[in-house]
């Protein structure tokens, strides 16, 4: 069988094709006819083994068919791969044939092939003929199959003496493939040749036994797991080729009929079973049922569509009662899930069943479990997991699931539940309540997942998503009745409601509440629209929300059904603006922490309330807020991925199908989309807003970082463009108006970030479009007066706040906060003239003259730093290790020299710093620091980083006095714990006391902690 | 000229002819612009201690299209073409323009190597057109000093080879002072065009040439100031390995020679030697010479800053005392 597996190519010949069609049917075909041979209990003993038996003998007589095949055909290369493929089944049976012996039809093909080997190796014109894989093969396998026979000579020679009576018993072999081979041609006159003949070969045991194949394939599995896979491919096969014209009718007949036989025969064995002891007149009647049975599958074939065969599920007169059905649903259900059952079918019969019990008004109870069975048999049909229902299936469900519903609702005797045992059901008596076994909850999860499934493969952009989408409707239809059903009591366990609570908040949250936002408006909605006022009578999204979340909070005790209603309860706050609760929400969470210990799915759902969150904000003017909530996001530069929404194609080398085909499972439908450009548009003007300003500010920091790297990039782009055209896309806009905005020239910006193609592309895709926008203009004014003044205040010695407020036509109060707030964050120097509204400046500012000297000035810093590590290092090396003693003097010398030159930029340091002229409160640091030469360091430290780096370098020193002190006497020691000190600090004294502690050269150790610090320390300021 | 070249300084001043300087300043406005450089070959004799420049040529622009264009060759013709029409056509050397002063690199001092290692007298003429469009000519001439073309010469640019050769940023360049003559009759003219312009005294002499200049060097230098830090944590790392190592090497030896004595006393053979500096193979040391010429940009840089400020502080003096005066 793994034949075709090993084969599995296009290029596979017809005749291999035709041999997979033959191999499936098979054992559905023995079905049949082995249900009319079992009449006793002796024959149930030996199934197993001699299943195993037949299974194995069955694939190697296939194995030698396709051989003999090529034989005639003279395919030598196809020979030697069956051959292999033989040899591998034979060993695998081997069990088997150490009990039984070597099958004669083995021997026999082990004969033959030899004998036609040699005849061709003798033909040497044919040999000269042959193409040179064939001729390649011919050698090969002449080779193995002469080593192999050694083994079995003398079954060999004896077979040789008496052809004849092996061959007898592989006629009967052959008859079997005949009859199985003809069925499948799909011809309906070979197909009641073949029932006849089964019907005729019926007598002979061996036979009998073939048909257990399907039925032992559970036990067998075990041992051969390709079968399992063969069984699936096989099926999917069928059910495609069902929907082939032409040949689909004759093979559905074909099919059907076959089941409702076997149906037919396989209960009234049971029955037989059953009822042997009882009475001999019941058995005539059920031969009768036998016989016309088979009449039927001989006879007209209109008979078997639709209900006819269905009828016949019991035979006649059978009482139809409870017990009864049960045993057939049992039966009906025992096929499920195995090889060649068809499940097509046996949704069928399970619907006859559940009309058969309803004629016979068994009651509700049988009605609920057989409806139970039907939905998860359609759930069934598909046995790939992400291949989705088909539409009709779909339709089928939800029915099902709403008669369900139907029935429970309307008779509240009923008890369904997981836990109830199968053999505690009652189904039957009327007078107690039903108990049947089942959760409907999980059903209707099933559904959800099927829906979501539906969507994902569905194109977004096709009509059939929209009238799939309609389905939603119903969807939540269903859910809102389960959940009113499990609400009620003792139907419903609070885990249960839980779960469908979250089913339906899942279904709600992403959902804008429009009826609740006019509402909220006011009356002129109301006016526009009075059906759609009475439309909207229903709760709020909001509160429904609200009182489900709540509930979640409470009850739940799983905690991913909890994060997921917080997070969507999130969402929905605000989806629908109401960002203090959605923030407070958030933080209260503490999601942040531990999201990324979560599921994939619910990191989605991060990450998605995450965007909205951040899209809130915006839109109620939170900057910063929504800057922040979206950088996550937006600086990986993968938002597509994270959301959900899409996979990256420059993945694709990184993972292989199966992922895929998990991340494609987990990709959010289309509906519930979050606009990609929409959450871009509102990142990239965040950022704007943040940064123009701020890079306004910090013209001349060397150590100024960036805020958002990914505007940064956008600028870089824009900058590198040859040709500045009008901008087009979303982000050209965004660029154009960042530039604008440098100049602090709102108007521009304003222009670019606001207009038609913008308002099409992103800023109509607010609910409050009006309110948005009338927000960033507001602030595009305030922060184009920010920047200006950054950027400007050198120019000016004085300015009227009147002018501000004209330019950027802002309110003369707001000109005045921002001014304001900017003088008491000490950005701007300067001071107001309250008389005459006037901002006069004061001038502080270093000009780019000036900053550049103080930049300057700091890189020497680092260079005298970096230098004076090489004269460490040798110092350490030389002096702490090799020689010592002899050094000590010159290294004192230098240890002046250097604290010398250390004192004196220092100093420098100091007076620019003094110069920095920041204001009163510098100018009293600045005095503080004159105090001393250590606290100068920490001074320096404190007030603008710039220090840090001195910090640094005496903590190198002290590294290096620390090792060197310890080993080069206590009288220098001593000396230089007072530098120590004048470093900054005991602690970093002691650090480097610890690094040069150990023997290998003290200012080694020390020097490796110095030298890390400062790099990274430089490294961060580069960046 | 092979009795010259035994001599210690071929050149102790260079008398550059009007032409050559005219010639220069009119290859860069018609060719450099911006950061670009242009160059070009001198031609002159070398009389007693004296390098005259009498004439130059420029080299001509190509862009990387006609990469087969053999500058040697056009050269060589070029030339040729002058000695027919009676040029001093012995090359000398050749000239180069810069941006800022900053000219100091390695390909300058290649150049300038192979020059002066086939002709001993040569010069690189720099030119500072920023500097001469401010109102002063700016045009220096420098050779290698003999110290440095022995370094070169061995292309050993080790910290210790440096060491031992003793030299230091201030060494490597010596600067050649500069007569610009032009022959009489030239000075007569200029006389008498003196005599006839009627161009109003415009000169700017009290102007201070705004920041814009200082600012320019100050970029340049804090860019060196940032290379050097990085050359100097280079060699830091280096260093660090390099006394790693040493010390896993001393290491490794006291273990080798305990061991020994151990199977001394125990009467066995000792271990055989290996080779240590196999075991132990020597990091990469960085090439020190980019740092000096680093270090030398850098000083040349500051020279211009100094020159720079010190004039316009002469100049800010030279106003507060006119105020002063009038007032």
């Amino acid at each position: 069988m793994s034949r075709f597996f090993a084969t599995g190519s296009d290029s596979e010949s017809e005749e291999s094709s035709s041999a997979d069609e033959i191999t499936p049917k098979a054992p559905g075909t023995t079905f049949t006819k082995q249900s009319l041979l079992l009449s006793d209990d002796e024959e149930d003993t030996k199934r197993v083994v001699r299943s195993a038996k037949d299974k194995r003998f069955e694939e190697l007589t296939n194995l030698i068919k396709t051989i003999r095949n090529a034989m005639k055909i003279r395919d030598m290369s196809k020979c030697l791969e069956e051959f292999e493929q033989l040899c591998r089944a034979f060993l695998k049976s081997k069990t088997i044939v150490d009990k039984e012996g070597v099958p004669p039809f083995y021997i026999r093909i082990l004969a033959d092939l030899e004998d036609y080997l040699n005849q061709l190796w003798e033909d040497k014109e044919g040999k000269k003929k042959m193409n040179k894989n064939n001729a390649k093969a011919l050698s090969t396998l002449r080779q193995k199959i002469r080593k192999y026979n050694r083994d079995y000579e003398t079954e060999i020679a004896s077979y040789k003496e008496n052809p004849m009576a092996s061959a007898d018993e592989e006629e009967e072999k052959d008859e079997v493939e005949s009859g199985s081979s003809s069925d499948s041609d799909d011809e309906p006159a070979d197909a009641k040749s073949f029932l006849k003949k089964k019907s005729a070969t019926e007598a002979p045991p061996p036979n009998a036994s073939k048909f257990l194949k399907g039925a032992a394939d559970e036990e067998s599995s075990s041992s051969d797991g390709d079968n399992e896979d063969w069984d699936s491919d096989t099926s999917e096969s069928d059910s495609g080729s069902e929907d082939e014209t032409g040949r689909s009718t004759s093979m559905a007949v074909n099919f059907l009929k076959k089941t409702s036989s076997e149906g037919d025969r396989h209960t009234s064995e049971k029955k037989k079973e059953e009822r042997k002891k009882r009475h001999k007149r019941k058995e005539r009647i059920e031969e009768e049922a036998e016989e016309e049975a088979q009449e039927e599958g001989e006879g007209e074939w209109e008979k078997v569509k639709g209900g006819v065969p269905l009828v016949k599920m019991f035979a006649k007169g059978t009482e139809i009662n409870t017990t009864v059905v049960v045993k057939k649903l049992n039966e009906i259900l025992q096929a499920r899930g195995k090889k060649g059952t068809d499940r097509a079918a046996q949704i069928e019969l399970l619907h006859a069943l559940a009309n058969i019990s309803n004629e016979n008004n068994l009651g509700e109870g049988i009605l609920v479990k057989i409806k139970f069975n039907i939905i998860a048999s359609l759930y069934d049909y598909n046995p790939n997991l992400a291949a989705f229902m088909k539409a009709d299936m779909w339709k089928k469900c939800l029915d099902c699931i709403d008669e369900l519903l139907d029935i429970l609702f309307n008779n509240d005797k009923i008890f369904i539940g997981e836990n109830i045992a199968e053999d505690s059901e009652n189904l039957a008596s009327d007078s107690q309540e039903y108990r049947v076994r089942g959760c409907i909850l999980t059903l209707v999860e099933r559904m959800d997942e099927e829906f979501t499934k539906i969507m994902q493969n569905t194109d977004p952009h096709s009509q059939e998503y929209v009238d799939n989408l309609k389905d939603e409707g119903r969807v939540c239809g269903i859910i809102d009745r389960l959940m009113a059903y499990l609400e009620m009591e003792t139907k419903g366990s609070t885990e249960e409601v839980c779960r469908v609570y979250l089913r339906r908040i899942m279904h709600t949250y992403y959902k804008f509440d429009y009826k609740a936002h006019r509402r909220a408006l006011g009356l002129q909605g109301e006016t526009k629209s009075e059906q759609d006022a009475e439309e909207s009578e229903g709760e709020d999204s909001a509160f429904i929300m609200d009182r489900l979340c709540k509930y979640i909070y409470a009850k739940d005790r799983t905690d991913r059904i909890r994060t997921c209603a917080i997070l969507c309860h999130i969402y929905h706050h605000a989806l629908h603006s109401r960002w203090y609760q959605a923030r407070d929400l958030m933080l209260m969470s503490h999601l942040q922490d531990n999201i990324q210990h979560a599921d994939p799915p619910v990191q989605i759902l991060y990450n998605r309330t995450m965007v909205q969150l951040g899209i809130c904000a915006f839109r109620q003017g939170m900057i910063k807020d929504a800057h922040n909530a979206l950088l996550d996001i937006q600086s990986s530069g993968r938002a597509k991925e994270l959301l959900g929404q899409g996979l990256l194609m420059r993945n694709m080398q990184e993972r292989n199908a199966e992922q895929e085909k998990i991340e494609k499972r987990r990709q959010v439908p289309f509906h519930m989309h979050i606009n990609l450009e929409l959450l871009e548009c509102v990142y990239l003007v965040s950022a704007m807003l943040l940064e123009i300003p701020y890079m306004a500010a910090h013209e001349f920091d060397a150590r100024r970082r960036m805020i958002s790297k990914q505007f940064h990039h956008q600028l870089r782009v824009g900058e590198r463009q040859p040709l500045l055209g009008p901008p087009e896309s979303m982000r050209e806009h965004v660029v154009a108006a960042s530039k604008a905005m440098k100049m602090g020239d709102w108007r521009t910006c304003h222009s670019f970030i606001i207009n038609e193609k913008m308002n099409s592309k992103v800023w109509d895709l607010f609910p409050e479009t009006q309110c948005v926008r009338e927000m960033l203009v507001r602030k595009i004014q305030e922060e184009s007066l920010r920047t200006y003044l950054f950027t400007y205040s050198s120019v000016y010695d004085s300015i009227s706040m009147e002018t501000l407020k004209e330019m950027f036509e802002l309110e003369l109060p707001t000109v005045h906060s921002i001014i304001s707030k900017m003088i008491i964050n000490e950005e701007l120097m300067a001071s107001l003239d309250q008389p005459t509204q006037t901002v006069v400046m004061h001038r502080t500012e270093p000009t780019s003259l000036q900053n550049m000297a103080l930049q300057l000035a700091e890189k020497l810093g680092g260079l005298v730093e970096n230098n004076e590590r090489v004269f460490d290092l040798k110092q350490g090396v030389y002096g702490g290790y090799f020689n010592r003693d002899q050094k000590g003097g010159y290294q004192q010398k230098q240890g002046g020299y250097n604290r010398d030159q250390r004192g004196s930029y220092q100093q420098k340091q100091g007076g620019y710093n003094r110069d920095g002229q920041r204001g009163g409160y510098q100018q009293k640091q600045g005095g503080y620091n004159r105090d001393g030469g250590g606290y100068q360091r920490q001074g320096g430290y404190n007030r603008d980083g710039g220090g840090y780096q001195q910090r640094q370098g005496g903590y190198n020193r002290d590294g290096n006095r620390g090792g060197g002190g310890g080993y080069q006497g206590q009288n220098r020691g001593g000396y230089q714990g007072g530098g120590g000190y004048q470093g900054g600090g005991g602690y970093q004294g002691g650090g480097g006391y610890q690094g040069g502690g150990g023997y290998q050269g003290g200012g080694g150790g020390g020097y490796r902690g110095g030298y890390k610090g400062g790099y990274q320390n430089q490294d961060r300021r580069d960046y | 000229m092979a009795s010259r070249a035994t001599l210690d300084s071929p050149v102790k001043q260079i008398q550059i002819e009007g032409l050559v300087v005219l010639k220069m300043i009119k290859h860069y406005q018609e060719e450099g612009q911006g950061t670009e450089v242009v160059q070009g070959v001198l031609l002159g004799l070398v009389v007693e201690d004296r390098l005259e420049i009498t004439n130059c040529f420029p080299f001509p622009q190509h862009t990387e299209d006609d990469a087969d264009f053999d500058e040697v060759q056009y050269q060589m013709e070029m030339m040729r073409s002058l000695r027919h029409v009676n040029i001093d056509h012995l090359h000398v050397g050749w000239y180069q323009s810069t941006y800022y002063g900053s000219f100091v690199s390695r390909a300058l001092l290649d150049s300038q190597f192979s020059y002066q290692h086939a002709i001993e007298e040569s010069v690189v003429l720099i030119y500072d057109p920023i500097k001469t469009a401010q109102g002063s000519l700016s045009l220096k001439a420098y050779r290698l000093t003999p110290k440095l073309m022995e370094i070169c010469k061995e292309k050993d640019f080790s910290a210790e080879g440096l060491k031992k050769a003793m030299i230091g940023f201030e060494h490597m360049f010596e600067e050649v002072p500069i007569v610009i003559k032009n022959s009489h009759l030239i000075n007569v003219l200029m006389w008498e065009l003196e005599e006839k312009s009627t161009v109003a005294d415009k000169h700017e002499l009290l102007n201070l040439s705004s920041s814009n200049h200082l600012e320019k060097s100050l970029q340049l230098l804090m860019d060196r100031v940032d290379d050097m830090s990085q050359d100097i944590v280079k060699y830091n790392t280096y260093s660090r390995n390099l006394s790693k190592q040493q010390q896993q090497k001393h290491q490794y030896t006291q273990r080798r020679q305990q061991e020994n004595a151990q199977r001394q006393t125990r009467g066995e053979p000792p271990l055989p030697e290996e080779d240590i500096s196999k075991m132990f193979k020597p990091p990469q040391p960085p090439p020190r010479m980019d740092t000096l010429l680093i270090a030398g940009q850098i000083n040349n840089y500051c020279q211009n800053v100094k020159e720079f400020t010190s004039q316009n502080l002469g100049k800010l003096f030279l106003a507060e005392a006119l105020q002063g005066h009038n007032s």
